[in-house]
């Protein structure tokens, strides 16, 4: 095993931040039990099931499958960085109303794969909505609702781009 | 139909915790941490079959941050079943917490504890255990040879636990009235629930005295019952809280580990977490493995005069949940067949322990029941939804065996909708029939119960009336994901008038709610949610006796929600006055209402499924095109949840039927399913196009009409996949998984914008 604790700095949710890391521990490690931010789920912890999703310079990771300190220097987002209650990201409120949250373990994984495939294309056909979420598992919803609801978003997020009305 | 006016069930309504699960923020046992807390993991048996010779710690004590290891000697000695139903006969004793006699892959043998998890691992891994290793039997003709070893052989001197027979009429009869009678041997493999969150406790019994944890389950207070008997514990001073769950499906309506996290505590003397991997997740339960043996005869009119089966299911070692599965497949006969024989039998294997799963033997049983159904309305040259309707149970009757007659019925609207589906796609995209590709509808029907059965299921509730006229409502149900708490709540803010925003639920708490059955069967819209209703009715009642006492002498009457007093006062409140005049006046009460619903029966929920597929016929090639499921449901509570389970349901389907296996290696009899690569549920790309729907309908029984709909929308899928695939393809098939005999196409809808 190796020994030696190292510093990483990350830009997490928008603040500088620093945590001291052991050689083989996860980025989902440091997430959930060192900054304590939950939202990112362990779902398999084999980079498999894509609950663990955040966002890491712009590409959306799994974690569970990033170490800590590969992630030295990176801009991380996560769940908890997207929106708030009063403000939440265009993707969390469609995700609520098109019903695509039943247990909602997946949830915040899925909305993170989606922000990052619309960061980067904002409206995706079907196709590439379904390459973008082949690594999220959700065993609940049939992925209907999760897909609805990633459409309609794009429309929102559109809106906002253009200042105009809904696109088909 | 009778019309029916609400203002809050009947509506699509996002769940009351959807904005705390969308921000990442709703809290699922692994996010929460007690002070002090250790971290627990198990020592599991690698073999389907062994004996432990000896166990040797001191490699694990070497382990920095290890705490402790407690052995099988250490452990209660009593059998146990860790099935979350109810105390019943059916429901044998043959497990132990702590095993040295392991009789199927996973079986626990030790548990440690360390500082933290990394450690709790590593030190459970650094435990050495000797096994002489065993030959394993893993299929139920195995099990059930004459010289087949006997698997708890205090139970039973063979592999069969329970047999189960249920009869009516005479089969020599319904073969002689029959002109045609098809049979065959129908194999499902055992599917694993696959839940994405990893199951997880956490357990402080570091005084020996009280227990407290906190974990993902369906069943808490059957939980809480089995637990305290294993530690000599009163139920008082077993406390469990159910926080965020991620799904279940049945795989949490038994105990998984706790017991083994109580040990642990109390013998490091605080408190531990207990979190499985997904292989541990994969190992730990399955839907049973099905072998059954049908008979289905009719006359040459297409009434049905016979069905015959012997349904076998493949138990795994434990009795847990079989014989209750067995009983409830009995159960689901939706046809009148005037001579039925169901022989049902639990049979122990070493295979992965079978439990609940969503459908709990329905699913196995309709599986070969429609695909002969299907075959059957072909031989007699009959439409295939024609002739189910025609044999279908009506509004009055009763099922086969069963005492109470079907309460509402809407499964014919169900057809006609699916017809109507059916031939907007087909005015769109006609069917192909050409030199390489053929395809086809196939389709199903199927029912349930709403909740376990007509005797079982209760359920308290209890609603306290704020000044402001708010509720806090209090129910044992467990909200795993499907949206209990909010159909409860839409429950009882249309029972009291009142904006569901209201309306404030705590649920599955063994501390403070009131006791419920749990989650399974199908039944916390109905079962739960009539109590929820009687409780509201309670508190009703109980604000007009209160107002008749602080306006004495007057006469009180209630409609839509207010308050008429007439006599030496005149004057009407409304809800909100009234619950502020009851609280603060000089004669005043606290307004709590409480109810308690005991299953009086069990209404059918119905459904039809429609799939179009496509055979290669070069590729010997399978494609999902279109699903279609319609439900009777009765009052659909909360449409948008209805939906989604009806969704979930289809994939849930889909997966079973197309590729879902747990796999065991023929070489190590081992299980090769412990992970997400070489176990396959469907993906997003996967699923074909759907359709969902719910008819008008209202049964009488359910609270505001409303039967169940959880189960019932996974169970008529995989029949009617293999009906539209035997039709495109000509080809018969008895078992599952189809990727056995076709390779799977992906899906075409993924071009479209």
């Amino acid at each position: 095993m190796l020994e030696n604790n190292h510093t990483i700095h990350l830009t997490l949710n928008g603040e500088s931040r620093a945590f001291t890391v052991e050689p083989q521990e996860t980025l989902l490690h440091v997430l959930r039990e060192r900054a304590h931010l939950t939202g990112a789920k362990k779902g398999c912890d084999l980079g498999e099931c894509g609950a663990c999703t955040v966002i890491m310079d712009g590409r959306a990771v799994n974690s569970c499958c990033v170490f800590a300190m590969e992630a030295d220097g990176s801009t991380v987002e996560t769940i908890e960085g997207i929106g708030t209650a009063d403000q939440p990201h265009p993707l969390q409120q469609a995700f609520i109303d098109a019903g695509a949250i039943q247990c909602g373990y997946c949830t915040p994984g899925m909305i993170m794969a989606a922000k990052a495939l619309l960061d980067r294309d904002p409206h995706p056909t079907r196709e590439e909505i379904h390459a973008a979420m082949s690594g999220n598992l959700c065993r609940c919803t049939g992925y209907t609702k999760i897909e609805e609801a990633i459409v309609a978003a794009s429309r929102v997020i559109d809106q906002y781009a253009n200042g105009k009305g809904a696109q088909q | 139909m009778e019309q029916h006016h609400f203002d809050i069930v009947n509506h699509a309504t996002p769940r009351l915790e959807s904005m705390d699960k969308a921000l990442g923020r709703g809290k699922y046992t692994d996010d929460l941490v007690l002070p002090n807390m250790a971290y627990a993991a198990l020592v599991r048996c690698p073999y389907s079959h062994a004996k432990v010779l000896s166990i040797d710690v001191s490699e694990a004590e070497k382990v920095p941050g290890y705490l402790g290891c407690a052995l099988p000697e250490e452990a209660p000695q009593a059998y146990f079943n860790c099935s979350g139903n109810p105390p019943s006969p059916l429901l044998m004793a043959d497990e132990k917490v702590l095993t040295t006699e392991p009789l199927t892959i996973g079986d626990r043998v030790a548990v440690v504890a360390a500082e933290t998890e990394e450690a709790a691992r590593a030190a459970a891994e650094a435990v050495k255990v000797e096994y002489e290793n065993l030959a394993p039997i893993l299929d139920v003709k195995a099990a059930l040879a004459d010289n087949a070893p006997a698997m708890q052989p205090h139970l039973s001197d063979t592999n069969v636990v329970q047999r189960r027979e249920v009869s009516q009429g005479d089969v020599a009869v319904g073969e002689e009235k029959s002109d045609i009678i098809l049979e065959d041997h129908f194999v499902t493999p055992p599917m694993q629930h696959t839940m994405i969150e990893l199951t997880c406790c956490i357990c402080d019994f570091s005084d020996g005295k009280h227990m407290t944890i906190y974990s993902c389950s369906q069943t808490v207070f059957q939980e809480r019952r089995i637990l305290a008997e294993l530690f000599g514990l009163k139920e008082v001073d077993v406390h469990i809280i159910k926080p965020l769950v991620g799904a279940g499906f049945g795989a949490r309506q038994q105990l998984h580990a706790q017991h083994a996290a109580a040990l642990i505590s109390r013998k490091v003397g605080r408190p531990v977490k207990l979190l499985y991997s997904r292989e541990e997740d994969f190992y730990s339960v399955v839907r049973h493995a099905s072998d059954v043996d049908l008979r289905i005869g009719a006359d040459k009119n297409g009434k049905l005069q016979l069905f015959d089966t012997t349904f076998r299911l493949n138990a795994g070692p434990y009795t847990t949940h079989t014989p209750t599965v067995v009983a409830a497949a009995a159960r689901k006969l939706q046809y009148n067949v005037p001579n039925y024989s169901f022989v049902g039998l639990s049979v122990f294997t070493n295979h992965v322990t079978g439990g609940a799963f969503r459908g709990y033997g329905n699913t196995q049983l309709t599986f070969g029941r429609e695909i002969l159904m299907d075959r059957l309305a072909q031989k007699l040259d009959m439409d295939p939804v024609e002739f189910r309707l025609m044999n279908h149970v009506q509004v009055g009757e009763c099922f086969p065996c069963a005492s109470i007659p079907v309460s509402s019925n809407g499964i014919e609207d169900c057809a006609r909708r699916c017809q109507q589906i059916q031939k907007e796609i087909d005015e769109k995209e006609p069917l192909i029939d050409d030199d390489n590709i053929r395809q086809a509808w196939g389709i199903s029907f199927s029912c349930h119960g709403s909740g376990p059965s007509s005797k079982e299921g209760l359920s308290g509730a209890v609603v306290m009336l704020n000044a402001d006229a708010s509720v806090h409502l209090l129910v044992g149900s467990a909200d795993i994901g499907q949206g209990s708490e909010t159909m409860e709540s839409q429950i009882a803010a249309e029972c009291l008038g009142i904006p569901l925003s209201s309306v404030q639920i705590t649920a599955a708490d063994t501390s403070l709610t009131p006791y419920n059955t749990g989650t399974f069967g199908s039944s916390q819209t109905f079962i739960c949610g009539n109590a929820v209703k009687l409780a509201c009715d309670d508190l009703k009642k109980k604000m007009i006796e209160q107002l008749k006492v602080i306006y004495d002498g007057c006469t009180v009457k209630e409609k839509d929600h207010r308050y008429c007093i007439s006599g030496s006062e005149e004057l009407e409140l409304s809800f909100e006055d009234a619950a502020r005049k009851i609280l603060f006046d000089p004669k005043g009460s606290v307004p709590i209402g409480a109810g308690t619903y005991k299953a009086a029966a069990c209404p059918n929920p119905f459904s039809v499924c429609f799939v179009k597929a496509e055979y290669h016929k070069k590729l010997n090639a399978i494609r999902l095109m279109d699903i279609i499921e319609v439900v009777d449901v009765g009052t659909p509570i909360n449409r948008l949840t209805v939906a989604g389970q009806l969704e979930g349901g289809i994939a849930q389907g889909v997966g079973y039927a197309l590729y879902e296996r747990m796999e065991i290696n023929p070489r190590s009899r081992r299980t090769l399913s412990t992970d997400f690569l070489h176990y396959r549920i469907p993906q997003m790309g996967d699923m074909p196009r759907t359709y969902v729907d719910m008819v008008n309908s209202h049964d009488p029984y359910g609270p505001h009409g409303a039967k169940s709909v959880g189960e019932l929308a996974t169970v008529p899928v995989a029949p009617a996949i293999v009906n539209a695939v035997r039709r495109a393809s000509g080809i018969e098939i008895n078992s599952l998984p189809l990727c056995d005999k076709f390779a799977i196409l992906p899906t075409e809808r993924g071009n479209v914008k």
